[in-house]
């Protein structure tokens, strides 16, 4: 078995008495694609912020690539943020008057240094070599999930957290995504935890957990399509 | 107390010297090395001003700075001629501990020997002995004590090579602009001024221009602004900053390292940012040198040294109405330096000194000029300062009526002793300060 990329142990997390994650436990290997699945306030994206360093849990351990975020200063966790995790927002979040390339250059620059030439291939490789100087307003809404990927394989994570990233798609925008996801966990074995409400879009990954009121209530392999 | 506080710049100085010298050469030992210097610097010059006294003490200390001013425009010549060239990967060796310890001893002496300087007495001899061991138990202690704080210093701050050369030498020279005898910015910018002068003279000698009135009106008000009284502090900043901006351009046109042999794009660019921001912290060694610059300069504009100004000593007139004031009498006067005398009648009063000129003339002057208020004057080395307006007066002009020199008063040598009409001085005096005074009254 591949070694763990991300390991929770009695992870919690309470907004004032509202307790939105319950101690949970919880272990992905490297490569895997775990979907996370659950009705509104169900935790979801509260574990998803966890695990991206965008929040501090309230109590219990959270490990990714040996790394207990927990002990990460401010500063600590944005190193973190920036060199070991690649997020993909339902909403985008890309800066309108910039174009595609200016986005994904983007965060190069707040990683290290901007290079368009290597901006300009992770375009191509989303399919995008033909929509560079486009902005993300002249983009349809896959084109523009698209370019968010570019965004967060950028600077080379190895997980990719993924909160509803076909939320707002079409069915073959949907197929489109998920198919360059699968990829990229192919090719460069980034392991991939995404939140979704889609039964379908869940099938993509390799497992699937369930979450009810912010506790894991069931996990089951899928076939990953 | 006020004698502690006019030194505090030069161990302000030391005390950036010395934590910047010690990660960047060998550690604490290089700290106990500086100390040493330091005490012995001071030590050694209290010795010199003690036993040789006059001038000569300052000399060398002058000639070293003007030499170590002019290996830092060597230096940062090579250093901007270097920059081009591919980056070695590998870092500069460190200096081994004997080079760190004498390169420590060597600017923990001229330290010293600076900031003794500031005590020195105007009329020559040693420093007492209490303000001596004050200052070189202070150096020492200053010195231990920022060595110890050098260790929360981080590493990549420490500079290294000519960075280093530019802070340490830039230090120096602020430790040294302070002392009126061992400043180097108001001779540069003097010379610059000397130079553009003499250049356009040249020019226009070798050319053959003649004086057309078409120059006279036109070009001339051109060619007039590099007569401009700007025109030598500018050109001395110019020649002041251009070793340290030279660095700094150096630095900022490094070549990145070679990174084409790392296949991930992340990785790559994580390398060139972690160079160029190494690039950008070396960058605050020579700009904290620019600083240091900019303090010397203005202290070297605005000196806060102590001036020759003797009190004035009283005279009278003859009954014929003549003041003869002796040659070789109470003071010498035909010692270089300028001795001030006041001459009351009834309830008149004026006050004028008397000097020899490097041309070896005997010149009387009105303690006073044409145009500030009667401040008064005092000497600093080759040059007298008009307390008034801070403008240093050269002594082979002294005895020129214009602009902001001390008017002048006719006299006479008689024999073996210089002889001034009294009424003619008392009219002059009034005169003068009747147009400058503006109400403020006579005398400082």
């Amino acid at each position: 078995m591949a070694a763990a990329i991300i390991e929770t142990s009695q992870l919690t997390r309470s907004y004032g008495d509202i307790c939105a994650l319950k101690p949970l436990d919880l272990c992905v290997p490297e490569g895997e694609w775990l979907t996370v699945m659950g009705h509104s306030g169900s935790g979801k994206s509260t574990l998803l912020n966890l695990l991206g360093g965008l929040d501090r849990p309230s109590g219990g351990s959270i490990t990714v690539r040996g790394t207990d975020l927990a002990t990460l200063s401010e500063d600590g966790l944005a190193r973190f943020r920036r060199d070991c995790v690649g997020i993909i927002f339902q909403q985008h979040h890309l800066i309108p008057y910039l174009t595609a390339l200016e986005n994904v250059m983007m965060s190069q620059y707040f990683h290290s240094v901007p290079d368009e030439a290597e901006a300009r291939h992770a375009l191509e490789r989303v399919g995008l070599g033909h929509r560079l100087k486009n902005r993300p307003g002249e983009l349809s809404g896959g084109e523009q999930q698209r370019v968010c990927i570019a965004r967060a394989i950028i600077n080379s994570p190895r997980l990719l957290l993924g909160d509803e990233p076909t939320g707002n798609l079409d069915h073959k925008s949907t197929t489109m995504v998920m198919e360059l996801l699968r990829e990229l966990r192919d090719e460069d074995r980034f392991s991939i935890v995404m939140v979704t409400h889609n039964q379908e879009v869940a099938a993509w990954g390799d497992r699937t957990i369930h979450m009810d009121d912010g506790c894991l209530v069931r996990e089951e392999r899928t076939k990953g399509c | 107390m006020l004698t502690a506080l006019k030194v505090i710049p030069q161990l302000l100085c030391w005390a950036i010297l010395v934590p910047v010298l010690s990660p960047s050469l060998a550690g604490t030992a290089t700290a106990v090395a500086a100390a040493a210097g330091f005490v012995a610097g001071v030590a050694g010059e209290n010795l010199l001003l003690a036993y040789v006294g006059g001038e000569i003490p300052f000399r060398p200390l002058r000639g070293i700075c003007g030499v170590i001013f002019l290996l830092l425009w060597g230096a940062s010549v090579w250093a901007l001629y270097r920059s081009g060239s591919t980056r070695s990967e590998a870092e500069p060796p460190a200096p081994g501990p004997i080079a760190a310890g004498a390169a420590a001893v060597s600017v923990g002496v001229l330290a010293g020997a600076l900031t003794l300087c500031r005590l020195a007495p105007l009329d020559g001899g040693a420093v007492r002995l209490i303000p001596y061991l004050s200052l070189a138990g202070a150096g020492a202690v200053v010195a231990l004590g920022a060595a110890f704080l050098a260790k929360y210093l981080p590493e990549r701050l420490a500079p290294r090579g000519i960075p280093l050369l530019a802070l340490v030498v830039s230090a120096l020279m602020v430790m040294a602009c302070s002392v009126q005898r061992l400043d180097l910015f108001s001779p540069l910018s003097m010379e610059v001024m000397k130079f553009i002068h003499d250049f356009v003279h040249q020019f226009f000698e070798s050319m053959l221009i003649p004086d057309h009135p078409f120059f006279r009106s036109d070009v001339w008000g051109y060619i007039g602004l590099l007569f401009g009284d700007k025109v030598g502090l500018w050109g001395g900043l110019a020649l002041w900053y251009l070793p340290v901006l030279f660095i700094a351009l150096a630095l900022r046109l490094e070549r990145l390292p070679s990174v084409a042999h790392i296949r991930q794009g992340a990785a790559r660019r994580k390398l060139l940012a972690a160079f160029i921001r190494e690039r950008r912290l070396r960058l605050a060694a020579p700009l904290l040198a620019l600083l240091f610059l900019t303090g010397a300069a203005y202290q070297s504009r605005f000196p806060a040294t102590e001036y020759w100004d003797p009190k004035p000593i009283e005279v009278t007139a003859t009954p014929a109405g003549q003041i003869a004031i002796p040659k070789k009498g109470e003071v010498d006067l035909e010692d270089g330096m300028l001795h001030k005398f006041s001459y009351r009648q009834g309830s008149r009063e004026a006050r004028f000194f008397v000097m020899l000129t490097p041309a070896g003339q005997l010149v009387t002057t009105l303690d006073a000029c044409a145009i500030c208020q009667p401040e008064g004057y005092g000497q600093a080395g080759n040059a007298v300062i008009c307390y008034y307006c801070r403008t240093l007066i050269p002594l082979e002009t002294v005895g020129k009526p214009g602009g902001c020199n001390p008017v002048p008063v006719a006299c006479s040598v008689r024999g073996d002793a210089v002889v001034i009409d009294a009424m003619m001085l008392l009219n002059t005096w009034e005169s003068t300060v009747q147009v400058t005074a503006h109400g403020k009254g006579m005398g400082k």
